[in-house]
C-alpha cells in the first residue's frame, strides 16, 4: 500500500489560509484563556478531593446540594469513569480526616441503602499547589529554550529555530484553549494539572519531532539542488516527507485513541491533550513552522 | 554482511541483560501466584522458609507506584522558622521573631530561601546589627564576631541536620508500624516524601508523621499566683467592654461565653474544641499577657474530659514556662495497664541522669502537680506523692490502646527538631490501583495490536520486521526500567503506550526512505543501504530533541511526571536500537539469504 508517494501539494501556496486558520484559533484560544482563566485542578489550586465507590448508581446534583451546606460551599462534583463513582473537589479548609467525615456521612444519610468506599484522596495545600505551578512553567519555559538552541546548532539557521519553536507555542497555547472553552461541555474533566503539563511537553516533543524531520529535508534538499529558490525547495521538502508525516500521526494517533477511550478516567484528560496535540502537531508542521521560517527568510535577505 | 556480527552481538548482549533485569520480576509474580493458591497457614509457613529468596527477589523487581498497587504518599515540610527561632533558644526578642514571620511570608512569595531572606530582612531594619547576638555558640564556632553570612551558613547546616534527623526518626516510626517496602525521600532543602503501600489508616499515619514528640516535664504555675490571676481574668472580662462599641449589649463576659469556670487551683476553666481558638484569642491581648503572673502560661490539655451534656471538654492548665525536663532523658518505654480500672498508659524509664533531676524535681514539689506535656499538650499532670529515685514515669489519660502503642512509638523514635506540616497527600485504594493496571494493559495491547496490523497492511514485511522490532522494544522498555529500579506508574504507562505510536516513527522514516531510493531506480540493496544511511539525521534530530524534553521533564517534575519522564527516555533509546539495530540486521538477513523476499510495499 502506498499513499503520499509522489505529492505535489502547494503547501507554502496555502501559507495565507494556514495564517488565517492559526490565527483565528490562536485569538480564540487566548480570548478563551484570558476570559474564563485556566481550570485549575487541585494540583496547581490547592484544595481536597475524594473519590467514592457507590455500590450503585447516584445522583450528582443531587449529592451536590445535600453537601453544599456542611461543607461551607457548593462543591464540585462529577461522576468519575462510571455511574457510580464520583468525584467530589472541595476547598473547605478543615483537616482532611474531618472533611472526608463530613463527607461519608452525608452522603451515608442520603443513600443509606447504598454504601460508599473512599477509594482516593488528594489533598494538595496551597503552597505546595504554587510550588507545583512554580515547576511546571519552568519546565515548560527550560524546553523551549533548550530546543531553540539545539535546533540553532543543528540547523545553524535563527529561523529555523524560530519556526519551531513559534509552531510550539501555537500548539500548547491552543490545546489549552481547547481545554479552557470545552471544561464544562465534555462528561471528563479537563482541568489543568500535573499529568496535563506532561501531555503538554509531550506535545512539545511531538510537534518538534515532525518539525525536525521536514527542516532534516529542507537541509538536505538545499545541499542536492544548490541553484533551487528557497520557497519551492521548502515545499518540496514537505511533500518528499509528507508520507512519513502522515503515517506517524496515524499510527500515534491510533494508539492515543486507544488509551483515551481504554485508559482509565484517571487518563483521559492526558490522552485527550495528546490527542488534539498530535493532530495540531501534524497541521503546525506542515503549514506553521516551515510557513515562517520562509516568511523569516525572505525578511533577513531583504534587510 | 560485514558488522553485522558486531549488530547481533549488541542485541544478544542486550536482550541478556534485558532478561536478566526482568527474572526477579517474572519469578517473583510466579511466587506470588503459587502462595496465593496455598492455605493461609501453608502460605505462611512457605513465606517463612524462603523468606530470604523472596525478599532478594522483592529488592530486584519492577516496583508498581502508588496509583497502580494503592497507598498513601505525603509530602512534609520541616518547619524551619519555627527551628531558626528555636535555635535563637532565649535570646530570641520580638524583633527576631518578627524579622522571622515576615522572611517566612516573604519567602513563600517569591519562591526563594528562607534563610536568605531572614538575613535580608535582618539587614534591611539595621545594616550594622549581627545577627550572632543570637546564635552564639561556642561549640559551632559562632563567636559575636562572626558575620550575618557565617550565621547563614550556619543555620544552613542546621536545616540540613534537623531535615536529616526528621528522615532518620520517620523512618524508624514507620518501621515500627509495619509498612512494606516504604520510601522515604528529602526533596529540596526542607521537604520529606513519605510513600507507604497498602496502608489504610490515613489517620494514624498523619499522626504518626506529624507528631514532634517533644515530650516536656513542667511544674505546673504556683498555686495562689496562679488563682489570683484567674480570678482577676474573669473579672477583667466581666467589666470588660468592646472599645468600638458603647452600647450595653456586652453585660456578659464574653469569656465565659466560651471558657467553663473551674474549681481547681490551676485550672483557668473548660472549653468545647470550638471554641478553644476563641478562648486563646481573648487570652493573647496585651492587659492579660501583663497579669500572667512571672514564668506562667497556659496549655490545653491532650485529651477531654466528657461534659454534663455528653460533650468533649478541654482544660486550660497554668504550667510554668520552664521546662524542667525534656523527651532525651527518656531510655525506655512502654504500654503498661493500670492494674485498678485496666485503662491503659505508658509508662517510661529514664537514664541516670534524667533520673537523678527527676529525682529532685519530685523531692522538691511533694503534694504538687506536674504537668506531662507532648508536642504542646498536657497528658497529665498528677499530683507528686513521693520523691521519685528510679527515673519512672507514666503519661496516662490516654484515648485508648491504639493511641497508646502510637505514643510509646514515636516517644522511642526520639523527637523531632522541628514542626512537620503536611503540605500534600494523596492515598489510592487497592481496587482503583487494579483497575488502573488492567486499564493500562489493555490498552497498552490493543494498541500494540493495531499499529501491528497496520505496519503489515502499509509495509509488507517491513511493517513485519517493525512489529518484531517494537515486540522487543516494549521489553526492552520493562528492562531498562528495572534495571534503573524505577517504579511503574500510570503515566509512566501512558509514556510506553506514547513510546509505541512513536517507537515506529524511525522505521517509518527508514522505509519511506527506501521505497524513495527504489523509486530513483536503485536496486533493492542499494536502495536499503542508502535508505538507512539518509533517514539516519531525521531520526537522530527527532530523538534527541524529544529526549531533552524527556530530561526537562525528570528534571522539573516531581511524583507521576517523573515517572512517565523515565519510561519516555527508556522508550527513546529502546526504540532507536530496535528500529535502528534490530530491523537492519532483519533486513540484511532477509535481502542477502533468500533473494529479493523483502518488500516494502
Amino acid at each position: 500500500m502506498r499513499w503520499f508517494e509522489t505529492p505535489n501539494f502547494n503547501f507554502t501556496g496555502s501559507h495565507k489560509i494556514a495564517y488565517v486558520i492559526s490565527a483565528v484559533l490562536f485569538l480564540a484560544s487566548v480570548t478563551a484563556i484570558l476570559t474564563q482563566g485556566l481550570q485549575y485542578g487541585i494540583d496547581f489550586k490547592g484544595g481536597k478531593e475524594f473519590v467514592l465507590d457507590f455500590q450503585d448508581a447516584v445522583n450528582v446534583v443531587e449529592m451536590r446540594s445535600s453537601l453544599s451546606e456542611p461543607l461551607g460551599a457548593a462543591p464540585e462534583i462529577k461522576l468519575y469513569g462510571s455511574d457510580s463513582e464520583v468525584l467530589i473537589r472541595t476547598d473547605n479548609e478543615g483537616e482532611i480526616s474531618e472533611v472526608q467525615r463530613i463527607i461519608t456521612s452525608n452522603v451515608a444519610e442520603l443513600y443509606p441503602d447504598n454504601p460508599a468506599n473512599v477509594i482516593k484522596t488528594d489533598v494538595v495545600g496551597p503552597r505546595f499547589a504554587e510550588d507545583l505551578k512554580w515547576g511546571a512553567l519552568q519546565a515548560v519555559i527550560y524546553a523551549i529554550v533548550i530546543i531553540f538552541i539545539y535546533i540553532l546548532i543543528r540547523f545553524r539557521n535563527w529561523t529555523f529555530s524560530a519556526g519551531a519553536v513559534a509552531a510550539l507555542v501555537h500548539d500548547v497555547v491552543i490545546v489549552l484553549g481547547v481545554f479552557t472553552i470545552l471544561a464544562d461541555l465534555v462528561p471528563f474533566s479537563l482541568q489543568i494539572d500535573q499529568a496535563l503539563i506532561a501531555a503538554f511537553l509531550t506535545i512539545v516533543g511531538y510537534s518538534l519531532n515532525d518539525t525536525v524531520v521536514v527542516f532534516d529535508r529542507i537541509r538536505e534538499n538545499s545541499n542536492v539542488h544548490k541553484g533551487m529558490d528557497f520557497t519551492p525547495m521548502v515545499n518540496k521538502s514537505l511533500n518528499d516527507t509528507l508520507s512519513r508525516t502522515v503515517i506517524t500521526s496515524i499510527t500515534t494517533l491510533f494508539v492515543v485513541l486507544v488509551l483515551f477511550i481504554f485508559g482509565g478516567e484517571v487518563l483521559k484528560g492526558f490522552s485527550f491533550a495528546l490527542l488534539i496535540g498530535i493532530v495540531l502537531g501534524t497541521y503546525s508542521s506542515l503549514f506553521v513552522a516551515s510557513a515562517l521560517v520562509v516568511e523569516l527568510e525572505k525578511r533577513t535577505k531583504k534587510s | 554482511m560485514q558488522g553485522n556480527g558486531f549488530k547481533i552481538g549488541c542485541i544478544v548482549a542486550f536482550l541478556a541483560l534485558t532478561i536478566y533485569y526482568l527474572y526477579p520480576t517474572l519469578q517473583w509474580n510466579l511466587e506470588q501466584n503459587y502462595i496465593e493458591q496455598l492455605s493461609p497457614s501453608e502460605a505462611a509457613q512457605y513465606e517463612e522458609e524462603n523468606q530470604e529468596k523472596l525478599e532478594s527477589l522483592r529488592e530486584n523487581i519492577l516496583s508498581l507506584g502508588l496509583d497502580l498497587q494503592g497507598g498513601m504518599h505525603v509530602t512534609l515540610e520541616v518547619g524551619v522558622p519555627q527551628l531558626v527561632l528555636e535555635l535563637a533558644g532565649d535570646n530570641a526578642d520580638e524583633l527576631l521573631s518578627d524579622v522571622i514571620s515576615t522572611a517566612s511570608e516573604r519567602s513563600i512569595e517569591n519562591n526563594s530561601d528562607f534563610i536568605d531572606e531572614m538575613v535580608a530582612e535582618f539587614e534591611s531594619r539595621d545594616p550594622d546589627a549581627r545577627l550572632s547576638r543570637y546564635y552564639r555558640n561556642d561549640a559551632m564556632d559562632i563567636t559575636r564576631r562572626s558575620t550575618n553570612e557565617e550565621i547563614a551558613t550556619f543555620l544552613k547546616t542546621q536545616r540540613t541536620s534537623a531535615l536529616d534527623r526528621a528522615i532518620e526518626i520517620i523512618r524508624t516510626r514507620v518501621d515500627r508500624y509495619g509498612v512494606t517496602e516504604p520510601s522515604i525521600l528529602k526533596q529540596g532543602n526542607n521537604r520529606i516524601v513519605v510513600e507507604l503501600p497498602g496502608v489504610e489508616d490515613k489517620e494514624r499515619v498523619r499522626s504518626l508523621l506529624k507528631g514532634t514528640a517533644r515530650l516536656e516535664f513542667r511544674l505546673a504555675a504556683d498555686a495562689e499566683e496562679f488563682r489570683s490571676f484567674v480570678n482577676q481574668l474573669y473579672e477583667y472580662y466581666e467589666t470588660y467592654q468592646e472599645t468600638d462599641s458603647d452600647t450595653l449589649d456586652n453585660q456578659f463576659s464574653p469569656l465565659e461565653e466560651v471558657l467553663v469556670p473551674a474549681q481547681s487551683p490551676y485550672l483557668v476553666g473548660y472549653a468545647t474544641p470550638e471554641d478553644t481558638a476563641r478562648v486563646m484569642d481573648l487570652l493573647k491581648t496585651e492587659d492579660i499577657q501583663r497579669m500572667m503572673p512571672r514564668n506562667t502560661t497556659v496549655m490545653w490539655s491532650a485529651n477531654p474530659l466528657p461534659g454534663q451534656d455528653g460533650s468533649d471538654l478541654y482544660q486550660l492548665i497554668g504550667v510554668r514556662t520552664q521546662i524542667e525536663l525534656t523527651g532525651d532523658v527518656i531510655e525506655a518505654a512502654s504500654v503498661q495497664f493500670d492494674p485498678a480500672t485496666n485503662v491503659p498508659e505508658v509508662s517510661m524509664s529514664m537514664n541516670s541522669d534524667g533520673a537523678r533531676k527527676w529525682g529532685r524535681i519530685t523531692g522538691a514539689n511533694i503534694g504538687k502537680p506536674v504537668a506531662i506535656v507532648l508536642d504542646g499538650f498536657v497528658f497529665s499532670y498528677p499530683n507528686v506523692q513521693t520523691k521519685i529515685s528510679n527515673g519512672r514515669s507514666s503519661i496516662t489519660g490516654l484515648d485508648g490502646i491504639e493511641e497508646a502503642e502510637d505514643l510509646v512509638n514515636i516517644l522511642l523514635s526520639g523527637a523531632l527538631p522541628a514542626p512537620l506540616e503536611i503540605l500534600e497527600e494523596r492515598t489510592v485504594g487497592a481496587t482503583l490501583g487494579a483497575e488502573s493496571i488492567s486499564a493500562g494493559l489493555n490498552s497498552i495491547l490493543v494498541g500494540l495490536g493495531i499499529v501491528a496490523i497496520f505496519m503489515i497492511v502499509y509495509y509488507r514485511t517491513g511493517g513485519g520486521i517493525a512489529d518484531l522490532a517494537l515486540l522487543l522494544n516494549i521489553i526492552f522498555i520493562l528492562g531498562i526500567l528495572a534495571a534503573f529500579k524505577a517504579t511503574l506508574t500510570l503515566p509512566g504507562i501512558a509514556g510506553i503506550v506514547l513510546t509505541i505510536g512513536m517507537a515506529v516513527d524511525a522505521n517509518v522514516l527508514i522505509f519511506d526512505r527506501i521505497r524513495e531510493e527504489q523509486r530513483t531506480g536503485k536496486t533493492l540493496k542499494a536502495s536499503i543501504e542508502a535508505g538507512y544511511a539518509n533517514a539516519m539525521s531525521a531520526i537522530v534530530d527527532a530523538n534527541v530533541t524529544t529526549f531533552f524534553v524527556a530530561i526537562i521533564l525528570f528534571s522539573f517534575g516531581v511524583g507521576p511526571i517523573k515517572g512517565f519522564a523515565v519510561t519516555l527516555m527508556a522508550g527513546i533509546v529502546a526504540s532507536l536500537f530496535s528500529a535502528i539495530v534490530i530491523t537492519r540486521v532483519v533486513v540484511d538477513y532477509l535481502t542477502q539469504a533468500k533473494k529479493n523476499v523483502v518488500s516494502f510495499g
